[in-house]
């Protein structure tokens, strides 16, 4: 399982270093929607409000669904699935492996609008580097929750608008719990709470993720 | 026999269930110390979100149990999965509609970000979401089983709006009916009037149910006979 | 000794075996029982509340400063009056802890003494025990009771 992993993670992550479709357009767009954030907050309130974090992660959840969409879209071209289904490989292990790869991509993302939160909106630096390990959990647990709504809509007509329909409501708690943390380590106060519930969210996530990924996949 | 009498008499029933319910809920149970008149959406709501959460959603999840488990996979299982989730996308906005309409006047707003409402409103679009990823796919066999996967994966959200009130303070009421020490905190004719609406919206789930089944049977049996016509014309046209 | 030519085309292992693949099942789903169990034995969830009682908001109270915040407390008999722009009230808390609340804007039809309400605000200052309120919003509880338990029948028979 773990060798499948490493395997389709390194696979994942060399198209991707290829192509530069996150350098080049996600992250764009991920400091794009920052910005717009800031403007749809008026000027009185874009550098002073409290909504920094929230703001972040809603961003997050966005460039998210992209990077979802662009992991099962490389595999797409006919025959691609189905040569990988040929090969034996464990689904559970080809699921860590892109769990892995998109958490890779997700990290990356997440500290360049991190770094970005805290220039635009004035979230403070210090309180931002205190939530850095929480904001790396709850992306690590989107990235496995998205692996697997990924694989319920790869290949679907539409696939690309129904991603968003199907996994922003599992990624709702994430939203709540990652904002949370960040506020808390904003404010300092209360921070193991929530670290505690995102740790447990990507437990579940992957844990879910290895038992149905195989229902997923099989034919 | 039994059987044959027993789908005869549903309709009937629901409907005499119902129309008992609304007879005594709007005139002959009393008003509410507190509430006063608006106590009768009790006879409502409760009996909707119920069916919503627990009896629609769940015959959709258990269904879908059904099918992924091998033993039991059949097209019948993912057809009734998807029936019910359709009966539950009308009756969770039924809840939030009458929960808002019950929320107005007594909170003094239509909608408050307290955790059972928002995780209700989350399982309305978890549900849609469903019926979304169904129409997205067109092999049936890849279909039943994404949105079996699928369901199952959103039936996790039942038991936190279950317990959301009790884990979270909230603004929304406590349990009335299935309370942690099991205490029924509705008094004298209005209790009997909400037990007969829990069991009258019931009855209209399998009511509505089995009308949306025997649809989805026709409907499949049409495509069906359409297909094996268009057959029949491209193998005239070979022989002319 | 294969080269690494033909070790690359050399057939894959097989697919493991079913027994295998079920202790796995097993095992995740214990740890997953572990992570809910882990949940909600800390008692964290609670976090996730609506609004503060009377008592949390006072046991707290430095902290809180002037932050909005939504307040719960039972409308203190007595202690109602309408004002120009809404109404003032005293809500209190467990062991006769109240805080004075001052809200703008028309309560709704069920406000009145003795219920419980959640007042959306804040406190003056960081140190008054005054409060603020933007918005009344009342939470009922989930008791019913007929509104005349002994009624009689009126003249002309009916009995609501």
């Amino acid at each position: 399982m773990i060798r499948t992993a490493w395997l389709v993670a390194k696979k994942d992550l060399l198209i991707e270093r290829r192509s530069r479709v996150l350098l080049w357009q996600v992250l764009p767009f991920g400091a794009m929607a920052l910005l717009l954030s800031g403007l749809a907050l008026g000027p009185a309130h874009a550098g002073t409000s409290s909504a920094g974090p929230g703001l972040f992660y809603l961003v997050m959840l966005f460039v998210a669904l992209l990077m979802i969409n662009r992991s099962y879209v490389i595999e797409s071209t006919p025959g691609t699935r189905a040569s990988v289904q040929t090969l034996g490989l464990d689904p559970a292990g080809v699921f860590l492996g892109k769990s892995l790869a998109l958490c890779v991509e997700l990290w990356l993302s997440g500290l360049v609008l991190l770094a970005g939160t805290v220039l635009v909106l004035h979230t403070g630096l210090h309180g931002a580097l205190v939530a850095l390990p929480s904001v790396l959990v709850t992306l690590a647990a989107m990235s496995a929750a998205g692996t697997l709504y990924g694989a319920l809509t790869a290949g679907a007509q539409g696939a690309a608008t129904l991603l968003p329909v199907l996994t922003l409501p599992a990624f709702a708690p994430l939203l709540v719990a990652g904002e949370r943390s960040f506020s808390a380590a904003l404010t300092h106060s209360g921070l193991w709470e929530w670290w505690l519930i995102v740790a447990v969210a990507l437990v579940a996530y992957v844990g879910v993720g290895i038992l149905l990924y195989g229902v997923l996949e099989e034919s | 026999m039994i059987k044959q009498l027993s789908q005869r008499l549903l309709g009937p029933v629901t409907l005499l269930c119902l129309a008992l319910t609304f007879w005594l809920g709007l005139w002959v149970t009393p008003p509410d110390r507190v509430q006063g008149n608006l106590v009768r959406l009790l006879y409502v709501h409760p009996a909707v979100a119920w069916v919503a959460l627990y009896v629609s959603f769940g015959t959709a999840t258990i269904a879908s149990i059904l099918y992924l488990w091998k033993r039991t996979r059949s097209f019948t299982m993912d057809r009734i999965a998807h029936c019910a989730m359709e009966v539950s996308v009308v009756f969770i906005v039924l809840t939030l509609i009458t929960g808002s309409i019950w929320g107005r006047p007594t909170w003094g707003v239509w909608w408050a970000w307290d955790a059972r409402l928002t995780s209700t409103a989350i399982l309305g679009v978890l549900a849609v979401g469903y019926l979304a990823l169904r129409r997205a796919n067109d092999d049936s066999t890849l279909r039943a089983r994404r949105s079996a996967v699928f369901a199952i994966l959103s039936a996790i959200n039942v038991p936190i709006i279950h317990f959301s009130v009790q884990w979270w303070k909230t603004l929304h009421q406590g349990a009335t009916v299935f309370t942690s020490n099991r205490q029924l905190l509705v008094h004298g004719s209005m209790a009997w009037t909400l037990l007969l609406s829990f069991v009258g919206f019931t009855l209209l789930f399998f009511w509505l149910l089995r009308a949306r089944y025997r649809l989805e049977v026709l409907r499949e049996s049409t495509q069906q006979m359409m297909l094996d016509e268009a057959l029949l014309l491209r193998q005239r046209e070979g022989v002319m | 000794m294969p080269s690494t030519e033909t070790s690359e085309l050399s057939p894959v292992a097989p697919p493991k075996s079913p027994s295998r693949s079920r202790w796995r099942s097993v095992g995740v789903l214990v740890v997953l029982g572990a992570a809910i169990i882990v949940l909600l034995s800390q008692g964290i969830l609670h976090s996730l509340n609506y609004f503060e009682t009377v008592d949390q908001a006072l046991a707290q109270r430095s902290s809180l400063g002037t932050k909005v915040i939504r307040l719960e407390g039972v409308v203190k008999p007595g202690s109602i009056s309408r004002t120009s722009n809404g109404a003032s009230f005293v809500i209190t808390g467990s062991k006769d802890r109240q805080v004075f609340v001052d809200a703008h804007g028309s309560p709704p039809q069920l406000f009145q003494a003795d219920i419980p309400v959640v007042v959306v605000g804040h406190f003056t200052s960081s140190t008054s025990l005054d409060f603020e309120g933007t918005q009344i919003l009342v939470k009922h509880t989930a008791t019913y009771i007929a509104a005349h338990p002994k009624r009689v029948k009126a003249p002309n028979g009916t009995t609501r």
